[in-house]
């Protein structure tokens, strides 16, 4: 069941870290992840930098005590980043052959590429799985909020999270009554597609029917009204934001000036 | 009478309302096509639906927003908010332009959505994953690569084939859907209105 959560106290610094402290580092680091990535590093020409750079993401998702839940998050875009090496570095043809394995020949310019994708992928979507493992769904909209987004927008964006519940709920209950109707969930494509339709159709409807009742609750509860809200959530801060967001900072101009030595030098 | 449009009236009560709905819809919609082993995504019904019924913006708005969110729990759908937003953008205007009244303005409309898709997320598929996602597709425009494609050629073969069907089927549901929303509630929407029309050209043939 749903739970409203009026507070939330977080023991660990790092995750208790103001969402736009937080979102500043996200931004910053995946702009450094890119400009590091385009460093290229020895005979071969490889980004290296970039793999080094990688070793940010789990010591943040360590230091910030969630590594168990980044992990099972980070999984996926692992997934993803895997294929990308994987494909890259055998399928794209060019330069000398670096490693053979029976048929398969790692090339000098996949490899390149394979680096320079996966890597790029894995520093930038790890660095969000952290942001999202580390910040409540609550908070980013009540720093939004804070940052003087239009309380539609924040309330939009909650209400989709408790939608995808509800809906994906009612999914299922109309699936197993279908089913229990006759329509056939299995067999080939064209069996399948229907039973899809059949599934989604009153499924649309059915939110449809309900929004013109939630535009009346809404109404009467003053949500059109232009004032104030108030609110019962706040966000506290830790008091090390400007600390963080310094360190942050300093990082990137010293990563933007090396780079751009390099390219005057 | 020419109907004028605006954004902020675009926005109404009800359109908000709508945005959740719909994201909630793609978000499902992506689930069962995965539980019934169908071979698309499927999960922009929800964006496709909301453009038709409240416009272009509406739409693009529901099309980010459930990259967003699924970006929470897999931050490599972020990319593909252009091509989500464009989805809702062309799809409202269509709809504004009257595109959905007769078959083979459909065709056309569908065709168009499908194309406007694949130009878009080719470019991303190509330049950010080069190639392959990991999707159920990835397999094919891997093989394809593998047996010397061109990787542009790889990617708008396998992605267009089923970007097509995808479109078809959505559009259909979103379809089917309005045609069952009654009048008093189709007119509260933005573009709901021209589905009524539809409606009442039909009656009088009916009566005759």
């Amino acid at each position: 069941m749903w739970r409203e959560k009026l507070q939330i106290h977080k023991s660990n610094w790092i995750a208790a870290l103001h969402p736009s402290c937080k979102f500043l580092v996200v931004c910053l680091y995946s702009f450094c992840a890119l400009l590091l990535a385009s460093f290229k590093v020895g005979e071969g020409e490889y980004s290296l930098y970039t793999i080094a750079w990688f070793v940010i993401v789990p010591a943040l998702a360590i230091g910030s005590g969630i590594i168990k839940r980044f992990w099972n998050a980070f999984t996926k875009v692992l997934l993803v980043a895997v294929v990308i090496i994987v494909v890259q570095s055998l399928l794209i043809p060019g330069g000398d052959t670096v490693a053979q394995l029976w048929i398969l020949k790692v090339r000098e310019e996949g490899l390149r590429s394979a680096i320079y994708l996966g890597f790029s992928v894995m520093n930038i979507a790890g660095i969000f799985v952290w942001f999202f493992q580390t910040t409540e769904n609550k908070e980013i909209s009540c720093a939004l909020e804070d940052s003087g987004t239009n309380y539609k927008v924040t309330y939009v964006f909650i209400s989709t999270l408790q939608m995808i519940e509800i809906l994906g709920q009612n999914s299922k209950t109309i699936m197993n009554a279908q089913q229990a109707r006759g329509v056939e969930t299995q067999g080939n494509i064209v069996v399948r597609t229907r039973a899809f339709f059949a599934s989604l159709v009153p499924l649309i409807l059915g939110a449809i029917t309900g929004t013109e009742e939630r535009v009346l609750t809404l109404e009467s509860k003053g949500f059109d009204v232009n004032c104030k809200k108030s609110r019962l959530f706040q966000i506290e801060k830790t008091g090390r934001e400007k600390m963080v967001n310094t360190i942050a900072i300093a990082i990137t101009v010293a990563i933007v000036g090396w780079r751009v030595a390099l390219w005057i030098l | 009478m020419e109907k004028k449009y605006s954004i902020k009236k675009d926005f109404s009560m009800i359109a908000i309302l709508i945005i959740p709905i719909a994201v909630a819809v793609n978000f499902v919609g992506g689930q069962l096509a995965s539980l019934l082993k169908l071979p698309m995504y499927l999960d922009t019904i929800g964006t496709i639906f909301a453009a038709m019924l409240c416009g272009p913006w509406v739409g693009a708005t529901a099309g980010v927003l459930t990259n967003v969110v699924t970006g929470i729990a897999n931050p490599v759908n972020f990319a593909f908010i252009p091509v989500n937003l464009l989805v809702g953008l062309v799809t409202g205007y269509l709809a504004r332009g009257n595109m959905f009244s007769v078959w083979w303005k459909w065709i056309l409309s569908m065709f168009i959505m499908a194309i406007v898709s694949i130009a878009s997320a080719a470019p991303i598929v190509v330049l950010v994953y080069g190639g392959v996602t990991g999707g159920g597709t990835s397999l094919i425009t891997a093989t394809a690569m593998a047996a010397g494609v061109n990787i542009w050629a790889a990617v708008i073969g396998t992605e267009g084939i089923f970007t097509v069907l995808d479109r078809i089927i959505s559009f259909v549901i979103s379809w089917l859907v309005i045609r069952v929303i009654p009048d008093r509630t189709l007119v509260k929407f933005g573009c709901g209105n021209l589905y009524i029309k539809k409606k009442k050209q039909e009656a009088p043939a009916e009566v005759k």
